[in-house]
C-alpha cells in the first residue's frame, strides 16, 4: 500500500494516480483509492486509467461497511446507525468516520492481496490525526469489537512492511519545514517511515546569463532601461525562486530521505506527463 | 452587539494552492488603503505571511503596520493548535471546575485534530467579539484551504442541534448507567424510544465502557452551557450568512481549483446564498509593459532573447487555461463577475500582497456585498 501525504495544494492527487498509473504499467494492475466525490481523481487519472482501477470512499458507505462487521449484519448496523440520537452523534463525532474509512481501505487491499493500492489520503495534518487513530482507540477503548477493529487496522494497514509512506511537497523553504514536521509526526506518531519524498513544481531555470546582461542594459541608460529593469527584477525574483528550490532540496538531503523532483509545467500536467518523469526519477 | 455597528464580512474560499491567502491579504491591503477600517481574518494561518505582515498567530487582535495609509488594518490569524483550549475557555468563562473536566476529558482531546469545525467557530466567535469590541467596517475572512472551507458556516448550528436534542440526555443516561453497572435495555423515560434500547445495548456491547463514559461526561458539561453555546454560535451564524455578508471563490487556472470554485458554488447555493465575485489568480491575458517594449528589439544578448521567450510561453500557457477557466465558470456561474488577476513576479509576500492589491484597488465595489450603504 502507498499512502501518499501532503498539505493542500501541492499537486498531491495529480502525483497519486501517477503512481497508480506507474504500478498498473508495470505491475499490470493497482488500485488508486480516494477520499470525497471522486471527481478530482478521475480529473487526475484523465488519459492514464489503463488496469487502474478507482476506488471512491464516501464517508456514510465506508460507516456502512465498517459497522456491518460489528454489528453482526447490515440490518443491524443499519439499525444503529439510522436511530435517532446516534446520527446527531456520529455527525459530530468526525474520529469515527476517519476509522470506517481506514477500515474499508483495509478491506479493499485484504481483498485484494498483490495489488498495489495507491490511497490520496486527506491534506496534512488531518492525514496523521487519521492514521493515529487506530491506536488511539486501542489504547482508549482497552476491549470490545471496536477495539479489534482499531487493532485490525493497526496490525494490517498502519504497520511497516504493510504501507509505504510518500510526502509530497513544494520546493518552497516553508514548506519544507513543515513537511519536515509532517515526517516527524508519521514517524513518531504511527511508527512508519517514510519512504519518499516527492518535490513538486521544480522551477526550471532561466538562462544563466540573462539577469546580469538585463542589469547591464538598465544600468547603461537608454530607451530601454526601464524595461529591462523591469525584466531584471523579474529575473532576478525568478533567480530567488530557483535558489530556495535547490536550498530546500539539499535541506531535505540532509535529512536522509530519498528523492523524486517533479518539474513545474506553467498549467495542469497530465498523470501521464508527471508518470512519465516519476520513472525518470527512479520510480515505479 | 448593534445592528448599525456590524461590519460588512467578505468571505474568501477555494482549494489549495490557489494563492486564497495572498489574495485576502491584498483584498484587506486595498481596502485599508481606501479608508476603511478592516480586519483580515486567516483560519489556517501562514506562517510566512503572518511574517511578512509583521503579525504574530495569536487570538488576539493585532495592527497591521502600514506606512502611508489613510485607514487602519488589523489582523486575526488564531493558532489552530490551541483552539480546543480557547473552545474550551470560551464555553467555560465562567466555570472553571467544569473547563477543567471539559480538557481532561480523553474523548474531548482526542477531537483535537478530527474536529474540522472547531477551529473555525472558535475563530468566528473570536471575529463577533472583536467586530463588536472594534468599529472594523470589513472582515475579509480567508478561509481554510478546502472543498468543506464553507462549511463551518453550519457548524454551529449542528453542535446546537446536537447538545440541544435528545442524544445527549441519551448519552448521559448511558454513561450514568454504564457507571453504576445498570444492565441497560430499558429507557429511562418517555422521551426515548424501544428502539433505542436496543441500539444503547448494541452500542456498550461493540465499544466498551471507557468511551461511553468519556462520552456521557463530556456532552453533560456540554449540556450545561447550551444556552451559552448557542448564543456563541448565534454571532459568528449572523456574521457569516446575513445580508452584510459576501461570497468570493478564489482559484487559479487549473481544472482542480476550477472545480472546487463550481463545488463551493453549489454549496453556498443549497445555504441559500451565491457567490459575489470568482477571483481568478495568474490570469494575465497580455504581456507586460516591459516585454512589449522590448519584444523584437534588435541587439538584445541571446540570453536576454532566449529568457524573453520563456517567459512569453509561460504567459501564454498560463493565459490560455485562464480563458478556458473563465469560460467554464462564465457557463455554470452565470451573472458571477470575474475578476482576472495577473501572476506578480515576486518572491517575497509583501511584494505579491502589495502588487495584488494596486489591481484589485478599482474592483473592490464587484467585491464587496451589495448592501446600500
Amino acid at each position: 500500500m502507498l499512502l501518499v501525504m501532503g498539505k493542500g495544494g501541492v499537486g498531491k492527487t495529480t502525483i497519486a494516480a501517477s503512481l497508480a498509473a506507474l504500478e498498473a504499467e508495470t505491475r499490470g494492475e493497482a488500485i488508486f483509492v480516494e477520499f470525497g466525490d471522486g471527481e478530482s481523481g478521475r480529473r487526475a487519472l484523465a488519459g492514464a486509467q489503463r488496469n487502474v482501477k478507482h476506488v471512491v470512499i464516501r464517508p456514510a458507505d465506508a460507516l456502512q461497511r465498517a459497522a456491518t462487521p460489528l454489528f453482526g449484519s447490515t440490518t443491524m448496523a443499519r439499525l444503529v446507525l439510522g436511530n435517532f440520537a446516534m446520527k446527531p452523534l456520529l455527525r459530530a463525532a468526525p474520529a469515527i468516520r476517519e476509522l470506517s474509512m481506514l477500515e474499508v481501505v483495509r478491506q479493499i487491499a485484504a481483498d485484494r492481496p498483490g495489488v498495489r493500492v495507491v490511497v490520496d489520503m486527506p491534506a496534512t495534518g488531518h492525514s496523521v490525526a487519521w492514521l493515529r487513530v487506530p491506536k488511539q482507540g486501542r489504547d482508549f477503548l482497552g476491549a470490545g469489537p471496536l477495539f479489534e477493529l482499531c487493532d485490525r487496522i493497526g496490525r494490517e494497514l498502519v504497520a511497516p512492511g504493510k504501507a509505504s509512506i510518500l510526502v509530497v511537497t513544494l520546493p518552497e523553504r516553508l514548506v519544507i519545514e513543515e513537511t519536515l514536521e509532517l515526517c516527524a509526526a508519521v514517524v513518531r506518531e504511527t511508527g512508519l517511515a517514510v519512504d519518499r519524498i516527492i518535490v513538486n513544481r521544480v522551477p526550471v531555470s532561466m538562462p544563466r546569463e540573462a539577469l546580469d546582461d538585463a542589469r547591464a542594459l538598465a544600468e547603461g541608460g537608454g530607451p530601454l532601461a526601464a524595461a529591462a529593469g523591469e525584466l531584471a527584477a523579474v529575473l532576478a525574483a525568478r533567480a530567488a525562486l530557483s535558489a530556495e528550490g535547490v536550498a530546500s532540496l539539499e535541506a531535505l538531503a540532509r535529512h536522509d530521505h530519498g528523492i523524486w523532483r517533479v518539474p513545474l509545467a506553467p498549467v495542469d500536467p497530465s498523470a501521464k506527463d508527471v508518470a512519465r518523469w516519476l520513472r525518470a526519477e527512479g520510480a515505479g | 452587539m448593534s445592528k448599525a455597528a456590524s461590519p460588512m464580512v467578505v468571505v474568501c474560499a477555494g482549494g489549495g494552492g490557489v494563492g486564497k491567502t495572498t489574495t485576502s491579504a491584498a483584498l484587506a491591503l486595498a481596502l485599508a488603503r481606501k479608508g476603511r477600517s478592516t480586519l483580515i481574518v486567516t483560519i489556517d494561518p501562514a506562517r510566512r505571511l503572518a511574517g511578512a505582515m509583521g503579525v504574530a498567530i495569536t487570538d488576539e487582535v493585532t495592527r497591521v503596520p502600514l506606512p502611508a495609509a489613510r485607514g487602519n488594518l488589523a489582523a486575526l490569524m488564531p493558532d489552530p493548535r490551541r483552539s480546543l483550549h480557547t473552545f474550551a475557555e470560551q464555553l467555560f468563562e465562567d466555570e472553571p471546575a467544569a473547563k477543567a473536566r471539559l480538557l481532561g476529558n480523553r474523548l474531548y482531546l482526542g477531537l483535537a485534530d478530527a474536529a474540522a469545525g472547531v477551529h473555525e467557530l472558535v475563530a468566528m466567535n473570536l471575529v463577533a467579539r472583536a467586530a463588536a469590541q472594534g468599529s472594523f467596517e470589513v472582515v475579509v475572512i480567508d478561509t481554510a484551504p478546502s472543498r468543506h472551507a464553507i462549511d463551518f458556516v453550519t457548524y454551529p448550528s449542528r453542535l446546537a442541534a446536537l447538545l440541544g436534542g435528545r442524544t445527549v440526555t441519551w448519552l448521559a443516561g448511558l454513561a450514568q448507567r454504564a457507571a453504576l453497572d445498570v444492565p441497560s435495555g430499558k429507557a429511562p423515560s418517555g422521551l426515548l424510544s424501544w428502539g433505542t434500547g436496543h441500539v444503547e445495548h448494541l452500542l456498550a456491547r461493540v465499544t466498551g465502557p471507557n468511551l461511553v463514559s468519556d462520552t456521557g461526561a463530556l456532552f453533560g458539561d456540554l449540556a450545561v452551557v447550551r444556552e451559552r453555546f448557542v448564543d456563541l454560535t448565534q454571532h459568528a451564524a449572523d456574521l457569516l450568512l446575513g445580508p452584510r455578508a459576501a461570497y468570493a471563490l478564489v482559484t487559479a487556472p487549473t481544472a482542480a481549483g476550477r472545480d472546487d470554485v463550481l463545488y463551493l458554488a453549489k454549496r453556498l447555493e443549497k445555504l441559500g446564498r451565491s457567490a459575489r465575485a470568482v477571483v481568478i489568480n495568474r490570469a494575465d491575458t497580455q504581456p507586460a509593459p516591459y516585454a512589449r517594449a522590448l519584444a523584437g528589439e534588435r541587439g538584445l544578448s541571446p540570453a536576454i532573447t532566449l529568457a524573453l521567450t520563456m517567459l512569453d510561453e509561460e504567459r501564454a500557457s498560463r493565459a490560455s487555461a485562464a480563458d478556458a477557466c473563465a469560460a467554464e465558470l462564465g457557463k455554470h456561474l452565470r451573472g458571477v463577475p470575474l475578476v482576472r488577476l495577473p501572476y506578480i513576479e515576486a518572491i517575497a509576500p509583501e511584494a505579491v500582497v502589495a502588487a495584488l492589491a494596486d489591481e484589485l484597488t478599482s474592483q473592490l465595489a464587484t467585491l464587496l456585498p451589495a448592501v446600500s450603504r
